[in-house]
This record gives C-alpha cells, sequence and structure tokens, in this order.
C-alpha cells in the first residue's frame, strides 16, 4: 500500500457550480475563499456523465462507477409498499461509497446531504441523510425529523435544533439576492419564495456540516449543497445578459440571484476551509455545468427531467492540500475519477470495478496506483445498510406486481399505477443512456426497443432509439425510428432535422445531408451539434476547407465543444498540419478524456510527428476504454518495435492472435 | 385476540387457516375467491386484507378470529398488544413454482425477473418485524404433512386448545402437496 498523501479529506459538492460563472466573480475579487483553493491548488473541468441527473451523477461521484453498476437510475424510484413512486433512496444503491471504503480501512467519515443518502447509513460517524433539510410545514406547526434522518439517532436532537425554517428569514436575508425585492408582488409572484426555501435548506445544511467539523473528530467527510442548481433552475433565465423573450420587470427584480447564491456559497466554504485546516485536502466538485450565456435553453422541453437541457456538461473540479500541486490547471476529469483519487489520497488501491482513475497529474508526487477487483469484495465492517434494509425497489416492484396479478395484494389506484409506470419507463430510459454514453449500445438497444414499442407516442425513446441504430450501423432502423416520430410529431423540429441529417450522412447521401443540415440551420443557427455534423460532412466530401470553417464556427459557439475540437483535428491532419491536429486532439481529450476517437486521432498525429511514445500512450488509452480494436493494436505492434519495446510488442501480437483464432473459430 | 396466519403467498397459509376453523377459532373470511384447482378446499382470505397498506379499519372485525395475512402487508397492521402469528415457511423455490401455476391457471403473466433473492428478502423482513412481536409460532410446511400429528400439537399448544389436536391434524390432506420442487 502506498503511504497516504492526507490525513483528512473534506469533499464538498456544489450542484451545477460553473467557472464560467466563478472566473468573472473570483476576478473581481468576490470568492476569495474559493480563490485560495484555486491559486494553492489544482483546478480543472470536471466532465459530467450522460444523463445527466444529478441523484445519479453524485452516486457516480462517491462510487467511482456508473449508473449501470451503482444502481441509482432515477429521481423516483417504485415504492413498493405504498403502490406509488417514492424519491429515490440511499438503500438502492449496490456498491459501496467512498465513506464505507474508507470506514474498512480505519477512517472516521461524516456525510451530510448526500444525494441520495436517506435513510442515513449506520457508518462510524455522523451521517445526516438528504431529507433533513426540507420544511415540510409551516413553521407554526411541528416539523419532526423524519425517521432514520440522522445516524446515530442519540444525534437527532441535535440537528433538529440545527436546521433554518424559510420563515425565518429576513429581509437582511433576502436583499443581498434580490435588492429591489420590496417591488415584488409576492401575491402573485412566487419567486421570493421559493428562493427563501433554497436559502434556507442551504443554511440548514452547512449548519450540520460546520456543527460537525466544529464538534466531532474525523478523517473523511463530505458535504453537499444542492442549492446553485435551484439557483440555476429557478433564476439562470434572469442572469444577465437579459434572454430574448424574458421581461425587463423580471429581469431587473432578479438578475443578480445567481451571482449572490455563488457568494454566499463562497462565504460558506470559507468557514469549512477555516474549520477543516490547512493539513487537510479539499476538493470542491460539481456533478455538471449549468448554461449562463447564450447556450441557455430557449425552453424546457415538457419531458420528465426537462430541465436537465440547462446543464452543462463541465462542472468543476479544484483541490488542494499537502502534496498537491499548485496553482496549476489538470486536464481530462471526469466526475467518475473523484473515488480514485480520494483512495489515492489514503494510500489506498483502487477498485477494478471503478470506471473512473485517479487524477494523479493533481499530485506533485504521482502515485503509484494500486489496484484490487473490487471493494465489493472486502469483508468487514463498513457502514452499509444491513441486508434488510437494503432494497432493489424495482425488483420489489415486479413482485409487488406478482401479488397483484395472483391476487394477494391490491393494485395502485390509477394515478398511483401511471406514477409508477412513468418512472419505470423513465429509469430504463436513463440506465439506456448510461450505456449509450458508455458506448455500450448492445446492451441499450433492447431497452430502447422496449419502450419504443410500449410507448410509440413518446417521441424522445424513438429518437435515443434512432441514435441507437445509428451507432450500430443500422440505418434502416435509425430511418424507421425517424419515421415513427415524424407520425407523432406535428412539426418537425431542429434536433430531428439534424439527425435526418446525420443518417443521411451515414447513408453517405452528402447533398441530402447538407440539405437538412442547412433546413435545421435556418431555424436554429447555433443549434449545439449542428456545425460539428457540417463539418463531417464536408470532410466526408473532401471539401477540408468549408469543414474547417464549420468546425471553427462549431468552437466560436461553444469553446468547450469536445467534439468540434476532435472534428477540427480531422480537418488538420488532412491538411498536414500535424502539430495543431495534436493540439485540437489534446483540448478534445483534455475536456473529455473518456473518447476513444479523440486519443486515436492524437496518436496518429504524434506518429506523424514522431512521437512515438506518446502515441503508442495515446493509443493504449485507446483500447482502455474501448478494448478489442484490432487496428490499434496493429497500430502499437509497429510503434513498440521501432521503440524497441518488445514485451509489449509482444502483448498486442498476441491480441491479434486471439483475434485471427475467434475469427476462424467463427 | 387476533390470531394472523403469514407466510409468503403459496406458503401453506389456506392450509393453516383449515385447521384453525377444524379447531373452532372462527375464520374471517368474505368467501369472494372461491376454491378452484390451486386450493380445491378454499383460500379462506378476506378481501380487505389486500387493501391494508391504505386502511386498516376493518381489523376490528378480525377480534377473536383469524385472518390470512400475507407477510409483505405484516408492517401495514395497526399496533395492537393482541396478535398472535403464526408463520408458514415454505421453501422459496416451491412457492415461485406454485404462484407460476397459479398465474398460469389465472392466464396471467408474472415477473420477468427471478423473484427468488427479492422473496427471500421479504420473508427475512417479516420475521425481523415479528421478532418484535409477543407471540410468533413458526411452522415448516413439509413437516406438517410429513408428521401433522406431532405439528398440530405444536399448534394446539400454541393456541392453548390442546383438545383440538385430533381435529386439526385430520384436516392435512397429504395429496394436496402437489406443488413441490423435482416432482
Amino acid at each position: 500500500m502506498n503511504k497516504p498523501k492526507s490525513k483528512k479529506v473534506l469533499l464538498v459538492g456544489w450542484d451545477a457550480a460553473d467557472w464560467k460563472i466563478i472566473n468573472p466573480l473570483m476576478d473581481a475579487g468576490h470568492m476569495p475563499a474559493l480563490e485560495s483553493l484555486v491559486n494553492g491548488g489544482a483546478i480543472g473541468n470536471l466532465a459530467t456523465l450522460d444523463p445527466p441527473m444529478s441523484p445519479m451523477l453524485w452516486t457516480s461521484i462517491a462510487t467511482g462507477m456508473h449508473a449501470d453498476k451503482h444502481g441509482i437510475v432515477n429521481f423516483t424510484e417504485p415504492a413498493p409498499n405504498s403502490g406509488g413512486i417514492r424519491p429515490v433512496m440511499g438503500t438502492s444503491r449496490k456498491t459501496k461509497a467512498i465513506w464505507n471504503i474508507l470506514q474498512q480501512n480505519g477512517k472516521r467519515c461524516h456525510v451530510v446531504g448526500w444525494w441520495p443518502s436517506h435513510p442515513a447509513e449506520p457508518i462510524n460517524g455522523i451521517m445526516v441523510s438528504n431529507f433533513y433539510q426540507r420544511a415540510h410545514a409551516p413553521i407554526t406547526m411541528p416539523w419532526p425529523l423524519p425517521l432514520g434522518t440522522v445516524h446515530p439517532p442519540e444525534k437527532m436532537a441535535i440537528f433538529d435544533l440545527l436546521r433554518i425554517h424559510p420563515a425565518e428569514l429576513t429581509e437582511a436575508h433576502i436583499l443581498p439576492f434580490v435588492p429591489n425585492a420590496a417591488e415584488v408582488d409576492q401575491e402573485k409572484d412566487k419567486h421570493l419564495e421559493s428562493l427563501a426555501k433554497i436559502i434556507a435548506d442551504c443554511s440548514t445544511v452547512h449548519a450540520a456540516a460546520t456543527w460537525i467539523l466544529e464538534n466531532e473528530s474525523w478523517d473523511f467527510m463530505a458535504v453537499y449543497y444542492d442549492a446553485i442548481d435551484h439557483f440555476g433552475h429557478g433564476y439562470m433565465n434572469y442572469h444577465p445578459p437579459r434572454m430574448k423573450g424574458i421581461h425587463k420587470k423580471p429581469f431587473h427584480l432578479y438578475n443578480n440571484v445567481v451571482t449572490a447564491g455563488y457568494r454566499f456559497h463562497d462565504m460558506m466554504l470559507g468557514r469549512l476551509l477555516q474549520l477543516a485546516g490547512e493539513d487537510t485536502t479539499v476538493i470542491l466538485v460539481s456533478d455538471h455545468g449549468f448554461h449562463s450565456d447564450h447556450l441557455r435553453p430557449k425552453g424546457i422541453p415538457k419531458e420528465p427531467a426537462g430541465p436537465a437541457h440547462q446543464h452543462r456538461p463541465y462542472g468543476i473540479f479544484a483541490m488542494k492540500g499537502p502534496g498537491v500541486v499548485k496553482d496549476e490547471r489538470i486536464y481530462g476529469a471526469c466526475l467518475l475519477d473523484i473515488t480514485p483519487t480520494i483512495l489515492s489520497l489514503y494510500g489506498l488501491p483502487v477498485g477494478g470495478d471503478m470506471d473512473g482513475k485517479p487524477l494523479v497529474q493533481a499530485f506533485e508526487q504521482p502515485p503509484e496506483i494500486e489496484t484490487i477487483p473490487s471493494w465489493e469484495a472486502v469483508e468487514g465492517d463498513c457502514g452499509r445498510y444491513p441486508e434488510n434494509v437494503k432494497s432493489d425497489p424495482y425488483a420489489e416492484q415486479e413482485a409487488m406486481a406478482q401479488l397483484v396479478a395472483l391476487g394477494y395484494v391490491d393494485a395502485p389506484d390509477e394515478k398511483d399505477q401511471k406514477s409508477l409506470e412513468r418512472t419505470m419507463n423513465e429509469s430504463q430510459f436513463f440506465l439506456s443512456r448510461v450505456y449509450m454514453n458508455k458506448s455500450n449500445y448492445a446492451e441499450a438497444l433492447p431497452i430502447l426497443e422496449k419502450l419504443h414499442q410500449e410507448n410509440p407516442d413518446q417521441v424522445r425513446y424513438a429518437f435515443q432509439l434512432a441514435r441507437c441504430y445509428q451507432n450500430l450501423g443500422n440505418v434502416y432502423k435509425a430511418k424507421e425510428a425517424v419515421k415513427s416520430i415524424l407520425e407523432h410529431e406535428n412539426n418537425e423540429y431542429p434536433q430531428l432535422t439534424l439527425l435526418r441529417g446525420s443518417l443521411a450522412l451515414a447513408d453517405n447521401l452528402y447533398h441530402q445531408a447538407l440539405e437538412y443540415f442547412e433546413q435545421a440551420e435556418k431555424s436554429s443557427p447555433k443549434l449545439p451539434s449542428l456545425h460539428q455534423q457540417l463539418g463531417l460532412t464536408y470532410l466526408k466530401m473532401n471539401k477540408i476547407d468549408e469543414a474547417e470553417r464549420a468546425y471553427l464556427k462549431a468552437l466560436e459557439i461553444d469553446p468547450e465543444s469536445t467534439i468540434a475540437h476532435n472534428g477540427i483535428s480531422h480537418v488538420y491532419y488532412r491538411q498536414k498540419r500535424f502539430e495543431d491536429a495534436a493540439m485540437s486532439a489534446l483540448n478534445a481529450v483534455s475536456l473529455t478524456y473518456h473518447y476513444p476517437m479523440a486519443h486515436y486521432n492524437l496518436a496518429r498525429a504524434l506518429i506523424k510527428l514522431k512521437d512515438f511514445e506518446r502515441a503508442a500512450q495515446a493509443l493504449e488509452v485507446v483500447l482502455s476504454i474501448q478494448p478489442g480494436q484490432k487496428r490499434v493494436h496493429r497500430m502499437l505492434v509497429r510503434l513498440y518495435r521501432i521503440l524497441n519495446d518488445r514485451d509489449k510488442m509482444i502483448v498486442h501480437q498476441k491480441w491479434l492472435k486471439e483475434f485471427r483464432k475467434d475469427k476462424e473459430n467463427g | 385476540m387476533i390470531t394472523i396466519v403469514t407466510g409468503l403467498p403459496r406458503s401453506g397459509t389456506s392450509l393453516m387457516m383449515q385447521m384453525l376453523e377444524a379447531a373452532g377459532i372462527p375464520i374471517l373470511t368474505d368467501s369472494v375467491r372461491t376454491a378452484d384447482e390451486s386450493n380445491p378446499k378454499g383460500y379462506y382470505e378476506y378481501e380487505k386484507v389486500k387493501g391494508l397498506q391504505k386502511d386498516q379499519a376493518w381489523i376490528k372485525e378480525a377480534d377473536n378470529k383469524a385472518v390470512k395475512v400475507i407477510v409483505q402487508l405484516l408492517p401495514f397492521l395497526p399496533a395492537r398488544p393482541d396478535y398472535r402469528f403464526i408463520l408458514m415457511n415454505r421453501p422459496i423455490a416451491e412457492v415461485i413454482q406454485s404462484q407460476n401455476k397459479m398465474l398460469e391457471r389465472l392466464g396471467r403473466s408474472g415477473a420477468s425477473i427471478s423473484l427468488e433473492g427479492i422473496f427471500a428478502q421479504q420473508l427475512s423482513r417479516a420475521k425481523q418485524w415479528l421478532s418484535g412481536q409477543s407471540e410468533v409460532f413458526e411452522i415448516d410446511f413439509h413437516a406438517l404433512l410429513k408428521e401433522p400429528q406431532e405439528q398440530a400439537s405444536k399448534i394446539a399448544s400454541f393456541l392453548e386448545l390442546p383438545e383440538s389436536t385430533m381435529a386439526m391434524a385430520q384436516v392435512i390432506d397429504p395429496t394436496l402437496w402437489r406443488e413441490r420442487t423435482g416432482s
């Protein structure tokens, strides 16, 4: 085992926090606490996962695994005992979280407000669940803590008193957010009421976290704040510059809320840093970003979790502490990497079944990474729920449905039944997107086919099914799915036109593809991925200069478009501008590490630049993400021959031999 | 006193209800579900039990009677000091096999996944819940069919009705042991 780098780690989660908002605030001196973290540590973008649904993402942060492994696949889940649905529970998590692993290794852990974490797990420290902060009743009524909110139960009385009710807030608390609050007609406009709830909830979480830091010994603490996401969903449309369609009055009233929200969080961070001390490694993350500029969507689709369209693919990462680099930027970080990084900070091995990797670039002395097959196989008291408490709500729902079919239990009433069906469908839909995000289209396909068959009117399912077929190379079936969308949609919408264009492109019908893209451009010139598709079309038509223009346009709209960086890398390669090609591919993987095509493009540019060692490294990354690529193995055999690395050359020759054997055996 | 006969569905609860009836304990049933191939001697069910999650007011009707409540619904029973429980244990694989046959007879479809694990967990939770109750008697379905006299005697002792042993034992018909793994 490696020597631990840290005695203590504090993991702070700010849902939806985004560098695009933070950077100008720091530059203006409005976020001094975060600035101290940034100047004294490592920072970077933190790539999110699809679908960008917070309970799934925060569980991926805490486990280092995709949702198909950890089991949290939705905001809600079946509540088999009541026949309806309930908020997703911590008991539905199938794998250990970082605090379970650390407890097994003798660390005292506390967790506040993680999503999801109700009921509180029986860890060796204090756990306060995400049901803690909600005010369920008016201040004049009793406000008991729900059972299971705090572990150990004997601490319930303390945390009960730490809560803040929205009705306790005064104008002194509201005015920093809404300076013109006196102008709000509160009979008609409920924004102040919802703002008070967000501030009170957030303050409650903070009160619990600071109490623990002040009164309890600890080695690891995780605290989650969801307020920035709420500020975003409620008020980002009023954030400057004023969006088209937003009236002057609400803009005038609420344009400061988001900024004030971030400044408030910085004050809270300042207190956490003070209590944590200099010897603690502090990690600040968000699960996704939030569009705050011209990329803010004009409307929210009327679909479950529609507001997620406001999320941006990059959240924030900042880490400071003993042994961490100072004032440096790291690249290619993903939220799957947080748990492996924390394990490395403690000198503990990473689970081979984890999907992330330690962010070694953040360490002054990169640690030697040890792995074990899985922390799930390691016995010992880890503070997880007892077996009887753990729950697979989907299996329970199947069991309950069977009991209804057998006539032993009443069927849920119609309203509950509808909610249940919606939740079950959405959970499956989100799971299919997890598989697609992992490029595991074969697993996604049967789920999407079933969803589409049972819900032909849900165009989202058909759209995703079309994309899945497209990725599997089945253009015919993809077009069939598109036909089905057109049967249910009155008007063709830009994303659909874009899809039709990409299907035409897949069929090598370039002119038809261009027609579709031009049509989409007319109605939505800044449509994400439109110019990337145009670039790809021009590349296939060998119109390299037009392709370059299209990709540069895509980057002008969104400088952090991974696909556009990768696309222009391809253009530069074709133009024999190999250094630019390598740089662009590097930009792509710096944003999204799990992007095998970009690593491949980087490798081939590096080969042209005769940087064979780095080219080989890039190709090894391709295989680690997408194993079984024969072409890549062949390239590595050639590279290792050049580099005189006989051992590695043999490894890849063996792989190629296996492929040939498999082919011969049919 | 309310006697609750519980277990996973198809674990022998109907048989136990017949035995209690033979012992002279009034049964709370409405005979909505009538005897069929799955239960030739009847189900001994009370329809309102199915809605126990939402409505518990009917429990007063069970005073001094026996009523069947499957294990999944036990936690919804209103708190009372005068319950006694008889829990039927049967191998889960047999329970599932029996449920599947019943579904086939009803022309309905069941779960698309194996329910063995989830039923085991639900039974374990039920036992944990029962451990907080004062009067609980567990009986093995196979033992009941194999040694009716001996098992009936134990039940009679639990019920404080020693004179009912013979009547209860006579209810057991081994030919009812239909859905058994491997047979």
